[in-house]
């Protein structure tokens, strides 16, 4: 009698498609604490300093700095924009819904090469020059449909009678908004602040095209891997980004299933 | 009760689209008083309680609350108060904050807010429950909350949409007569909006039924039940056998008729009933029957048939009785009083009737959408 053994192609196909995935995302923090200028193996050793000489740069700081306004103001916008349109889409039929929704979303599909082409182009011609405006302009159109759906999400549970309570019982239609419906979908709120804010701070094509003499995060970075030697500073910065990114999506995460949660 | 009109609907009429949801709706509540719109579900009763809460706009007609036109009135402003039938609790704010939410928009202190909520929680006997968090309610804990929540802003007239179809039936029937008890000690108005007739009769002092966006007949309860004005009324509330009869002569408080199967008999006009055609329609509750193996003395009228079915419902038995010549069996309710179920299926019964209980339909034909 043979043993047959049964190879789970299915697990291994999952695997691979895995490890191909993310190994080069890992690499990056790996050679980050590597002991030398050149990424290759063997590795040379163990230092903190490409990560130490990071805080000296002065234009890195000031990308820095840029990118967190950017990402912060991208957030706010995206996310009230968002917040509205999304309790219209979910609790009114209105001539051409469905229309504006698929417009909303279109961001997602388009090639941001030409989103940015254009949108440089638009903003040239009436007078607007590439600076951290127009930035966040172009951010805020693609951190929409994020914010969108991450909202209407939040609205889709809520119960219409809860805000038709707060109203019958005196409330006003703005104090209604604030005392009834802010508070219950907020979750879904802070959610969508950082969702967007990942979003805008991890956006390098539009920022290229768009930010002129004030370049966010990503476009320094790009910058930067023209130079050889800054190489692994590139890769201490670009591990803390991949980190800060992480936890905030995985915050994200939790906050919007709890919005899903406390509507039920 | 007092005499005091509290609420005067006129004409009122909505509708969505060339749907009419609403038709020529006319209705004068009492201060006081307890009255349900009663009608299955899409028949518009729901959209009459929300143009009366001001959530929902109307085409024509007039509306007045307390002597006052509501016209352009909006909700948070009408002497009305609602409890949802998804009971529409604040999930965010506990049991205190959730009560005292209408409060705060008063000019009233911090501690009168508290003692009003405390108050509230009391009369729905949730006492001292001011700090439970929302969620930790029971369906029941949610019910009273909902209308401790309407009832602390001490309104007019108190809307309730559904307001037990929620609850398991054990609880619905306690809350029945907890509402109707915690009314009568308010004395405030309460227009409740439901499908389930029974509902409707145990709690309510007058009863509206609507069909199709009309309001097709408003009386008490038991005149409902003994007079309802047309078959769709006599079919919604309670059982009822439906007989088709000829009237040969009439005056103006009784009618001669050839009951199908019953013969001759002569019964009340009802004054419910608009329209009497030669071809007249009558009705006979289940209960308001005899049923028995031996022919049975002293009744007005006698017809004899076969079981065909036969249904314990526990309080009582249904018995199905196919009678020659009639389209549908006949129902005939009979009290368990003994624990027996006296006749099985095939056995040959007779069935006996005083003509007290055969009641005037009028028109033969009444399911359409005419008055």
């Amino acid at each position: 009698m043979t043993k047959v053994i049964r190879i789970p192609w299915l697990a291994v196909y999952a695997i691979a498609y895995l490890v191909f995935l993310y190994l080069p995302v890992l690499l990056l923090p790996l050679f980050s604490f590597n002991d030398g200028t050149i990424v290759a193996f063997p590795l040379k050793g163990f230092t903190l300093k490409w990560y130490a000489q990071l805080g000296q740069q002065d234009t890195l700081l000031q990308a820095m700095v840029n990118s967190l306004i950017v990402g912060s103001v991208t957030a706010l916008m995206a996310t009230s924009l968002g917040l509205f349109a999304a309790r219209a889409y979910v609790r009114y039929r209105f001539a051409g819904r469905e229309l504006s929704e698929g417009l909303v979303m279109l961001p997602l599909v388009i090639p941001g090469i030409i989103v940015a082409s254009s949108m440089l182009v638009l903003f040239i011609s009436i007078g607007l020059k590439p600076s951290l405006t127009t930035v966040i302009l172009g951010h805020v159109f693609v951190a929409l449909p994020f914010s969108v759906s991450i909202m209407k999400s939040a609205f889709d549970d809520f119960d219409q009678s809860l805000e038709e309570a707060a109203f019958d019982l005196g409330e006003s239609v703005v104090g209604t908004f604030r005392r009834v419906t802010l508070p219950i979908v907020a979750p879904g709120i802070i959610a969508s602040l950082l969702v967007t804010f990942t979003v805008s701070f991890d956006e390098f094509v539009l920022a290229f095209f768009l930010s002129g003499n004030s370049p966010t995060l990503p476009v320094y970075i790009w910058s930067q891997i023209r130079f050889p030697a800054k190489l692994p500073n590139t890769l201490a910065l670009g591990s803390l980004l991949l980190l800060s990114s992480v936890l905030l999506l995985l915050i994200a995460e939790y906050f919007r299933r709890r919005s899903i949660q406390s509507s039920d | 009760m007092s005499e005091q009109n509290i609420i005067e609907i006129k004409g009122v009429e909505k509708r969505f689209g060339s749907f009419v949801a609403v038709s020529d709706l006319n209705l004068t509540l009492k201060e006081g008083e307890f009255f349900s719109l009663l009608g299955p579900s899409g028949c518009g009763k729901t959209t009459a309680l929300r143009i009366i809460a001001g959530f929902q706009d109307h085409e024509e007609g007039e509306i007045r609350i307390n002597g006052r036109t509501m016209g352009e009135v909006p909700a948070n402003k009408r002497p009305t108060n609602m409890v949802f039938q998804s009971y529409a609790i604040f999930p965010h704010l506990n049991v205190g904050d959730n009560v005292g939410f209408g409060l705060r928009k008063t000019k009233l202190s911090r501690n009168e807010i508290k003692e009003r909520v405390a108050e509230a929680l009391e009369m729905v006997e949730l006492g001292g429950l001011q700090d439970r968090k929302a969620n930790e309610l029971s369906g029941g804990q949610r019910q009273r909350v909902a209308l401790a929540r309407a009832l602390v802003m001490r309104p007019k007239v108190l809307l309730l949409d559904e307001p037990l179809s929620a609850l398991d039936k054990n609880l619905r029937e306690a809350m029945q007569l907890e509402m109707r008890r915690l009314q009568q000690k308010l004395g405030i108005t309460f227009v409740m909006v439901t499908h389930d007739q029974y509902e409707a009769m145990t709690m309510s002092d007058r009863i509206g039924v609507m069909f199709a966006g009309q309001l097709k007949q408003v009386d008490r309860p038991e005149v409902l039940y003994s007079q309802p004005c047309n078959r769709e009324v006599a079919s919604f509330i309670g059982g009822m056998n439906f007989l088709d009869a000829e009237v040969t002569a009439e005056n103006s408080e009784s009618l001669e008729v050839n009951v199908q199967g019953f013969g001759q008999m002569t019964i009340g006009v009802n004054p419910n009933v608009q329209v009497h055609d030669k071809e007249l329609l009558v009705g006979v509750r289940p209960e308001q029957l005899e049923i028995s193996a031996e022919k049975p003395d002293g009744y007005d009228a006698l017809v004899q048939g076969e079981v065909s079915d036969v249904a314990f419902y526990g309080e009582s038995v249904h018995y199905y009785v196919r009678v020659d010549g009639l389209k549908d069996s006949i129902a005939v309710a009979v009290p368990n009083y003994f624990h027996t179920v006296d006749h099985s299926r095939g056995d040959t019964v007779w069935l006996g009737v005083q003509s007290a209980s055969v009641i005037d339909l009028g028109k033969r034909e009444s399911l359409g959408g005419e008055k």
